[in-house]
């Protein structure tokens, strides 16, 4: 794709601590996490972060926790400040906002979605979800018509008169993304949003943002410690360890291809089957196959496998659309379903 | 000969010393002794302070210098003091005369059912205006009516004042350490310090008969807890909630008016309430310097033997203070600004 990124984040470091510039010099020099907190008592939280992230796509960061996925995604909208680096939205560059134009920015461009939710308590929900509103100064009415909308479509029409205390956490965090819906900004921050609802809600939740997201189209940012929830939901993945980029691309690519051992191990706990797409998988159209049937580039693998009815022997043709791709053989798709081992582990 | 003669003739300090000495007596103690013809015999060994240093080496000065340095130094600084304060107090006077004016001149039956639609209004329970009005009439039955409300509009006037200024005090101090660490040992000097004590500068600075003066003592007194507990209700608004206010490109006025006041508000109620109570606790002593109400009553009692004008008063100061509690803490608990029972 030759479109520029929406979001660009270029050679992006952060380090906690007193003197921040100082110790950067060290990292630079080669100084890894352990050592700076030891010899210079500084927090490395992010380290040369290079991402870029497409209009229209969900790009997700996932890391576990200390791996400073949480600090990254401030840094979009310098809720917290880079100590070097250049942050780019649009085609602005966000590091040389003053203090007015970085509250604009922060109205008009990006709107976010917490983990704990973080809506006024003091507020009904509708003048939460009004908020982004509110605060760019459009009229009442505006307010109302535009986050009654939002809240029927996240299904809380009949709440909104209530208080965020008198919600469960799923219905709260329904708020939350009324809220950044509301605020109609392209660009969309989302903070570990599911990470504190329990299972089944959080299924939903995700489909929901899906669908959302098929009509929308909006450059999401999400951020998460769950490789099933960041497989589901990823154009673009980002995984993060110890404030550092390990591997980034498109899902598919990184589950067949781990960059390293770390991403090796994290990958192969996975249900593969249900993650991995016959176009990961298929190969080209030899002539002479018998084909079993026909199937989507799109169908997952779990469903190939209930098609064959477990048979390894038949062959399949793969169709885009109408138009003939490709061709699966279901000894390839069962030996893909094994992970590959951790080089370490020999 | 006094205990410290041999160190300073050791030092070599003896020429210097002795041209401050005088023969006359230092003290009353020196006074009576030297009538009776007799040497004052001290403990073995006296602290090196300095009125037992003075008795050797007469340059160095008593401590009643030192008192009497600090009062010469108020009195220098008093006329520049003066000019200041006197013009910026002054609007504290004319309130305070206007409120006492106005809390005489209206008559009972007027005043009493506006002070029951008060107490309705801020607590919006039966219960406690009906209190209020029990505790009100007995007040006046008792022909306790007048200075209860002189006590009152005192209050009135004080508390007012006392908010205005520490709400914006203590929303300063939330803002900066710097500030907070440098103010909060003044608000603990004004707490600790015992009341009579701050009572002395204020009668040397201002006359008397200006009723500013217990004004001033009332508002220093009680303005504590509401800078206190206002620093520390926005200081403990969920910092989550001020990021995703931060998140949605809030300024600091719109994050200040509709997120931070708003949840901090509860604990500056609780500040209100209690510098309610310090002012009433305060307005006794202030009688002292000429307020007006109840508390010139406990004076009266104390001053004169007067056992029962005395306790009669001191009740009605306790029916006062527990209205006055009632009501704001039923107010107090009315802001429940989360919302968490239906």
């Amino acid at each position: 794709m030759s479109t520029k990124p929406k979001v660009s984040l270029r050679g992006l470091f952060k380090i906690f601590g007193a003197n921040g510039k100082e110790a950067l010099q060290h990292v630079k020099n080669g100084m890894g996490k352990e050592d700076l907190l030891a010899q210079h008592q500084h927090v490395l939280g992010l380290q040369d972060i290079n991402v870029d992230m497409q209009a229209g796509e969900i790009t997700v960061v996932m890391g576990l926790s200390g791996s400073g996925k949480s600090t990254l995604i401030r840094h979009l909208n310098r809720l917290i400040d880079p100590t070097d680096g250049e942050i780019w939205v649009d085609g602005e560059d966000v590091m040389k906002l003053n203090e007015d134009e970085l509250c604009k920015i922060r109205q008009d461009k990006m709107s976010m979605v917490f983990q704990k939710f973080a809506l006024l308590p003091h507020r009904t929900v509708l003048q939460n979800a009004g908020m982004a509103l509110k605060v760019r100064g459009e009229s009442e009415e505006t307010q109302n018509s535009e986050a009654m909308k939002w809240l029927e479509r996240v299904g809380l029409q009949g709440f909104e008169n209530h208080y965020p205390a008198q919600l469960s956490g799923g219905m709260q965090q329904r708020v939350g993304i009324a809220r950044a819906l509301t605020a109609n900004t392209d660009i969309m921050l989302m903070d570990e949003a599911f990470s504190a609802l329990d299972p089944l809600i959080r299924t939903d939740m995700q489909d929901l943002l899906l669908e959302l997201q098929q009509e929308l189209h909006k450059t999401i940012v999400f951020i998460t410690h769950d490789l099933d929830e960041a497989l589901k939901l990823a154009d673009h993945l980002v995984i993060l360890k110890d404030g550092a980029v390990v591997q980034q691309g498109e899902p598919q690519g990184i589950l067949l291809n781990p960059a390293d051992p770390y991403i090796e191990d994290f990958v192969s706990d996975i249900n593969r089957a249900r993650v991995l797409k016959v176009s990961s998988v298929m190969g080209k159209v030899k002539k002479g196959a018998k084909y079993a049937g026909d199937v989507q580039i799109g169908d997952n693998l779990e469903s190939m496998i209930a098609l064959s009815n477990g048979e390894t022997g038949k062959i399949y043709r793969v169709l885009d659309g109408k138009e003939v791709i490709g061709q699966l053989d279901m000894l390839d798709l069962v030996k893909s379903l094994v992970p590959r081992i951790s080089s370490g582990k020999g | 000969m006094a205990f410290y003669d041999g160190l300073f003739n050791t030092l070599g300090l003896k020429e210097w010393c002795s041209q401050g000495s005088s023969e006359a007596p230092m003290s009353m103690a020196d006074l009576l002794a030297k009538g009776k013809g007799e040497e004052v015999t001290g403990p073995l060994f006296p602290f090196p302070s300095l009125d037992n240093l003075n008795e050797s080496c007469g340059n160095i000065s008593q401590t009643r210098d030192v008192t009497k340095g600090i009062e010469e130094g108020f009195l220098a600084i008093k006329p520049a003091m003066k000019t200041v304060l006197d013009p910026i107090t002054q609007p504290l006077s004319w309130l305070l005369d206007g409120a006492l004016w106005t809390f005489e001149a209206v008559p009972w039956f007027i005043m009493i059912p506006i002070l029951l639609a008060i107490s309705w209004y801020a607590s919006r329970s039966k219960a406690v205006t009906i209190f209020v009005a029990i505790a009100i009439l007995l007040l006046a039955l008792v022909d306790h009516y007048d200075v209860a409300m002189q006590t009152l509009s005192i209050i009135f006037v004080c508390t007012g004042i006392s908010v205005l200024l520490g709400v914006p005090i203590g929303i300063a101090m939330s803002k900066s350490d710097r500030l907070q660490k440098s103010t909060v040992p003044i608000l603990d000097l004004l707490q600790t310090l015992p009341s009579f004590v701050y009572l002395i500068p204020l009668i040397f600075l201002f006359s008397v008969a200006e009723s500013k003066l217990y004004g001033i003592a009332i508002i220093l007194y009680a303005i504590v807890p509401v800078i206190r507990l206002t620093d520390l209700g926005i200081r403990l608004v969920d910092k989550d909630v001020i990021e995703a206010a931060n998140a949605f490109g809030m300024d600091s006025k719109q994050r200040l008016v509709g997120v931070e006041l708003p949840l901090a508000l509860p604990n500056i109620m609780a500040g209100v309430n209690q510098t309610i109570m310090m002012s009433l606790a305060m307005v006794v002593i202030a009688s002292l310097v000429s307020a007006p109400g109840l508390g010139v009553n406990v004076l009266r009692g104390i001053r004169n033997l007067e056992l029962g004008v005395g306790i009669v008063a001191g009740i009605g100061i306790v029916i006062l203070a527990v209205i006055l509690d009632r009501v704001s803490k039923a107010a107090l608990s009315r802001v429940d600004m989360t919302h968490k029972t239906h």
